[in-house]
Formats: C-alpha cells, structure tokens, sequence
C-alpha cells in the first residue's frame, strides 16, 4: 500500500542518511586515500605537527624496514613533529602525486621518480626552494656532487635525491659457465654473446614494456650511454649536439638491427608481451643470457634465483668501439621536495633531513633490503658487513670509476624523456626510421631546453 | 454547463509538498552529477582551449588543440579504431546475445543454470579477467605453449597481443568474451514478455523456426535492441579499462583508442589542455548518438 510521506518521514529519513554519512565518515577519515596508512599511531594533538609522506616499495620487507627504522625512529625522536606515511602502489605513486600537487593538494613530502619529474614541479612553483634547509643541515657537504647539482633549478634547490643507482648487464654465471661464454665487454664481444645464445634458443637479451610502457626507456638508456657515450651526451643535453645527430641515429639503427634479428626480448612482437618479471624469470632459468636493466632490481633478483641459483652483475659493455666499456649511467629514482601548499615545511624538511643525515642509517637499508640508498658521501669502508657483496661492488666502484653516464628520467627534461619510451616502440613496429625517431627527439628537447626545463648535467670525466 | 473552479487550498498544499518530496529525493543525486559531471565537464570544455599542462597557468590558445587533434595521426588512427571496435561490437556481441537469448528461451530445462553460467564473466572484475586472458594468450606460458607441448604448434608464432596485426581484435574478443552473456540475460528478459500466443499463431500457420525469431521475436523486442544498440556505440567510444589493461594502446599504437590516447596525453605527455580536447570530441560523439536516437523516437515517432 503506498501513502504520502509525512513530514515526520522526511525528518526520519534526514536524520538517518545524516547518521550514515556520520558513520561513513568517521571510517573514511582514518585512511581517506584507500591506502595503507602507515602512521604510528597516537592522538594527533595541537601542539603536534603531522607531515604526510606519500611513498611506495618495491617490496614488503623493504616497506617494513623503512617504517620501523625511518618513520617510527624520526617519530620517536620529536616531540612536536609526526611523519604520517601513506603506501602507495610503485607504478602509480607518481602519477598520484602528480594529480595532487596540479591540483593543490598531496603529501608535505613531495615524491618524484627523479629529478625531471621533480623539475616539472620546481618551474611550476608547485614545490618551495629548499635553499635554507640545504644550508642549515648542510646538504651539500652531504649529497654526492653531480646530485646536489642535478638537483637545482635556476640555481635554487627544489628536491633532495633519496635513492640513486645505474644501470648495469645483470647475468647468470652458470648459464654463462654452460655455454662457455664470457662476460662482454665489447661490442664484438657483446654481439658473439648474443649470436650463440640466438642460435641455441636463448633470448640473446632480455627485453619488454608489457605492463610498464617506460620500461623501455631503461633500455633506450644502456645503450645510449654505451653506444654514444657520456660525452656526447652531455653534449646533446648541453644543446651544443642535436639528438638528430649521426651518433644517435646509428644507435637507434643498431638497436634495432638486434631487435630485427631477434636478439632483443626475442622478436619485436614478444617486446610487446615481455614483462621485467619474465626477464628475470628467465635469467634465473637459462632462459634469457643478459639482462641489462637498473640496479633497483638488486633487492629483487634474489627472489628469482632459487635452489642455489645465483645472479651476478656487470658494468655495461661497450656498444661502440669509440666508447669506453664499463659506463655506469647515474640515476636517481626518488627525490623528495616540500609542497608549496604545506603548511608544515619546516617539519617536512626536518624529515628530509632525517633521511640523509645520518649514511649508516641508509647503509643499513641498504645491507637489509637492497633498497638503493641516498646519493651521499660515504667512504667505501663505510659499508657494512652486511650489505651484499654484489651490491657493495656497484656503490665502491661507482665513486672510483671516471665513466659515469647519464639516466634518461634523471637528466633528460619530462616531456622528452616521455617522446623516448612512447614513440620508440614505433621504430620497433618499423612504423617510424630510426633518423625520423631522433628528429623528433630532437624537436621535443629544443623545446623543453629553450623553457629552461632540462636538469643541469654533470660534465663527464672520461 | 461545467465550471472550472481552483483546486482547494489543501490540495495545492498536498501537491506542492508532493513536489517538495520528489525534488528532496533527487537533490543528492542532482548535487552528485552537478559536482563529478557537470562542473569537471565545463572546466574540460575550457581547458581544451587552452595550453594547460596539468601543473603550470593555463593559457587560452582558442582552437589550436582541436586543429592539432585532427591533424594528428595517432588521434585519427585511435578514432578509426573505435569506429571498428563500435562495429564490431554492434555485430559479434549482439548477434550471439540475440542467438542466445533466442535459444535460452525455446528451452525449459535447465534455463537458469545457462543463464548464470553466461553472466559469470560480467560479474568478473575487468582486471581479474584480462589478467586472465593475458597468461592465457601469453606467447611464452599460454594456450600456444601448451598447445605446442601436446604436439599442436598451431599457435607457434602467434602473438595475439604483441602482433599489431591481430592485437585490437585480440582485446576485442577478450572484451567480447566478458560482454555476450550480459547482452543474453537481457534480450532472455525482453523475450520473456512477449505474448506466447504470438508463437502459437504463428506455429498453427507452419511458420519456421527462423520465421518465428524474424517475425516476432525481433520486432517484439525492437526497444530493448534499440537501446543495447545505443549503450554499445556510446560505450565502444568510450572503451578504456581492457585496452590500457591488457596493451595500454600497444604495439605502437595498434590498440590505441581515443580514451587511451586522451589518457596518454594528459598523464604522461603532459598535455592536459589537448587531453580535455579529446575528451570533448568524446562526449560530442555520445551527444550526438543519444541525439540521434531521441530524434527517432520523438520526431520521427520510431517505436524504439
């Protein structure tokens, strides 16, 4: 039977949909961004500054350490400051926080997956120059050079690196030691390699952009830096050589060349349906011979290698008999800024601080968790125990060594860092030439460099 | 002789409360469409005239993204890739949707059991169920491999979503697979109402199988068709979760749609004003269809 609601009926039902938005609230408010928060706990009170912390980790044991030693230690040691960590996913985190910080919001902590990404911010005045704290906690006598200066804009520090590697050609020793092959180191010997491995049914290199698109652009960076050189490069991201230039087409042309026979991921389709976990899958089983890809795997190969399998590492080879092997590409996968809307800066760059102020702290990260540390100044006697012998071998002979390179998402501006790992797979499909590929590389970095939007470059030593 | 006389004050009273009443039901949702559609809707038509990089002060370039839209030829090749994706959808899903239904609805047995079991893949989220169909045509663990292993290396080669020959009408299928059996418990619905005797006339006339669906059932159900037909061009437009799932666009561009390519821009390429460009061609095109099927109804009195 259907009757008119009464006025009182529309109180009731009033009153009942605002108790339920009350009650929907109140279990929205305690973690209103659907993701794991990861604060300490405690009431928050008037006296007590929250900082909010978006971050993300490659894996569980890594997010664990981070929170126990890092959040809950610097929240233990304040009395009027509380970092409140949010986790989000790794392949989503920047993006989010690209979202948040357009719009005016985000965490006080600004993460960006590198320099560039953090540069975009800087020119949009969305983050504040840290220029004081760097004075005040004395940053630059802290960070590594090349990363402090990478790190400024017009000559003002916005972002401070918390996480830098390279890129290496990871291998298994015993599929090595089957096939009688030796670790390359030239471009004659690289291509044997990959011609024996093709013939016995190996995929010569691994290689793929399923699932994460930028992968490429990992690989667009190992032979860039090891086919052209660190020179020319810094050359071409000073502006003094155009990325048209013949050095970049032949190395455009040669990768190719490898990926026409089959040596690149297999075969130019099954670059498309190639994932890093199949890569690495497949180094553990023989499957796959080389695998050049970044030094953040390092906390994550071990999960590949089981049953007394053991993975190994070495420097890029070179790809270009002009160049010199062994070149270690720098990049920084994480820096941190301080949102312009914060209202908590102070707090924030107390955070920062924390992070790097103390290189045992992130040395013993490091010696946990695999998880690539700071950028800072640390003697080679520094590092524990502990830390992996494979991974300690990467950070001593990076500050030894006079062949240091250049990581496309630590050096090259946003937008043409993006042209290199969309439109690259065009020159994969045939779709587009390798010359056609580099002008346009070079169109979209005249641009960006004449805004002011490319990170400043290290000069190269070799 | 009759008089028109006002209506009594207590009745005015009642109709107004009525009114007060239904305009108090559909204010939340009123506010929700005012606040998610509407006001990010306008601000999309403004920013796609302007240069706006998602972060930086937008500037008004009038008319410089559309023209730059139209000239460029991964927007064009997107836009005719969901030309054939609409195309393919308004003919495989709806025709096995109709043959279903159609066959589900001539048996007694078992109806229910069918039923559940095609609408299963409905029910699945997206992401479960490309990441599915992604192991199962994956080129190096998937149907090719096993087939291989039991000495059939018909799928050898075949990379469904690698290959740009064959990757769109890979998703395509996949989306299909997930789609045909909501498309069959609807049109089963429809079937359902029509009038039995319709069937039994039309059997005591000798009329075949074919003739009954053709004759009647079909037209029986126009509206329930006309509208499926509707939703699956507005929705073949705006396709974007198995597409960015299982290829993101990939290979070069072979799958990409415009949602893709609009999500690409304003994401990663940092094109947020042309992102908000395409994103008006978007809501253009699915104006217009539902334009075009209200002009039938109502202008043209179709009965659809």
């Amino acid at each position: 039977m259907s009757r008119n609601l009464a006025r009182r009926d529309l109180l009731k039902l009033g009153g009942g949909a605002l108790a339920a938005s009350w009650v929907l609230a109140a279990c929205g408010s305690s973690d209103s961004s659907g993701s794991t928060s990861s604060s300490s706990g405690g009431s928050s009170s008037g006296a007590v500054k929250d900082v909010t912390y978006w971050a993300a980790f490659a894996t569980p044991e890594g997010q664990k350490y981070f929170q126990q030693n890092f959040v809950d230690a610097f929240n233990g040691s304040q009395k009027n400051v509380r970092v409140k960590m949010d986790v989000k996913q790794l392949m989503t985190l920047g993006q989010l926080t690209n979202t948040a910080v357009a719009a005016g919001k985000g965490a006080d902590v600004v993460y960006a997956d590198g320099p560039s990404a953090a540069l975009s911010f800087a020119k949009n005045g969305k983050t504040v120059a840290l220029d004081a704290y760097a004075t005040k906690y004395q940053w630059k006598d802290r960070l590594l050079p090349w990363a402090y200066d990478v790190s400024e804009v017009d000559g003002k520090l916005h972002s401070v690196p918390v996480g830098y590697g390279s890129l290496v050609l990871y291998y298994n020793p015993e599929t090595f030691a089957q096939h009688g092959w030796k670790v390359p180191t030239t471009l004659a010997e690289f291509e044997a390699v990959c011609a024996d491995a093709k013939s016995k049914g190996l995929i010569p290199v691994g290689a793929g952009n399923s699932g994460y698109k930028a992968q490429t652009e990992w690989y667009l960076t190992c032979v860039l830096n090891a086919a052209v050189g660190p020179k020319a490069l810094h050359e071409a991201l000073t502006g003094k050589r155009k990325w048209d230039d013949k050095v970049f087409v032949d190395a455009i042309t040669l990768v190719k060349s490898w990926i026409d026979k089959g040596w690149w991921g297999g075969s130019s389709d099954r670059y498309f349906t190639n994932t890093d976990t199949d890569m690495f899958t497949g180094l553990a089983g023989g499957k796959v011979a080389m695998y050049m890809t970044g030094t953040w795997s390092f906390d994550s190969a071990d999960t590949f290698f089981t049953g007394g399998k053991k993975w190994d590492w070495a420097p890029l080879p070179s790809l270009n008999d002009a160049v010199p092997a062994g070149v270690y590409p720098l990049a920084i996968g994480t820096t941190l800024s301080i949102n312009a809307k914060s209202e908590n800066a102070e707090a924030a760059a107390e955070f920062i601080d924390y992070m790097i102020a103390d290189p045992s702290r992130m040395l013993g990260m490091l010696a946990a968790t695999g998880t690539n540390p700071a950028p800072l100044k640390v003697d080679a006697n520094a590092y524990p125990a502990e830390v992996d012998e494979r991974v300690a071998r990467l950070y001593k002979a990076i500050p030894q060594t006079k062949n240091l390179g250049y990581a496309s998402w630590s050096f090259v501006p946003p937008k043409t860092d993006t042209y290199l790992y969309t439109e690259f797979d065009k020159v994969i499909t045939g779709d587009m030439s390798p010359a056609d590929f580099c002008a346009g590389l070079q169109k979209a970095f005249a641009a960006e460099l004449a805004e002011g939007s490319v990170p400043k470059p290290f000069t190269p030593e070799s | 002789m009759s008089t028109t006389t006002a209506p009594p004050p207590a009745r005015r009273r009642h109709a107004a409360r009525g009114r007060l009443t239904a305009w108090l039901f559909i204010a939340p949702l009123l506010i929700v469409n005012v606040l998610v559609i509407a006001g990010p809707g306008l601000m999309s038509v403004y920013y796609s005239f302007t240069d706006w990089d998602g972060l930086d002060q937008a500037d008004f370039i009038w008319f410089s993204n559309y023209a730059e839209l139209f000239g460029d030829p991964d927007f064009r090749r997107a836009l005719l890739h969901n030309l054939l994706w609409t195309a393919f959808f308004l003919i495989v899903p709806m025709s096995m949707g109709l043959l279903g239904a159609f066959l589900l609805s001539r048996i007694r047995r078992g109806q229910l059991a069918f039923r559940v079991l095609f609408f299963i893949p409905y029910v699945i989220a997206t992401v479960v169920s490309a990441t599915i169909w992604r192991q199962i045509l994956s080129p190096t663990s998937g149907v090719g491999p096993a087939l291989s292993d039991l000495g059939i290396p018909l799928l050898d080669d075949v990379n469904f979503l690698g290959d740009g020959d064959i990757a769109l009408g890979a998703v395509a299928f996949i989306n299909n697979w997930q789609w045909w059996g909501f498309l069959v418990v609807i049109f089963l619905a429809a079937m359902q109402g029509i009038e039995p005797s319709l069937y039994e006339a039309a059997r005591m006339d000798g009329a075949s199988t074919w003739r009954e669906f053709w004759h009647i059932t079909l037209p029986s159900i126009r509206p329930t068709f006309m509208f499926l037909s509707l939703m699956t061009v507005i929705w073949s437009f705006l396709v974007f979760d198995y597409v960015y799932i299982l290829t993101q666009g990939g290979p070069a561009g072979s799958t990409d749609v415009l949602s893709t390519v609009m999500y690409r821009a304003a994401f990663e390429e940092q094109q947020a004003g042309y992102a908000s460009a395409i994103g008006v061609i978007l809501a253009l095109i699915s104006a217009t269809t539902v334009c075009g099927y209200l002009y039938l109804r109502r202008r043209l009195r179709w009965d659809i």
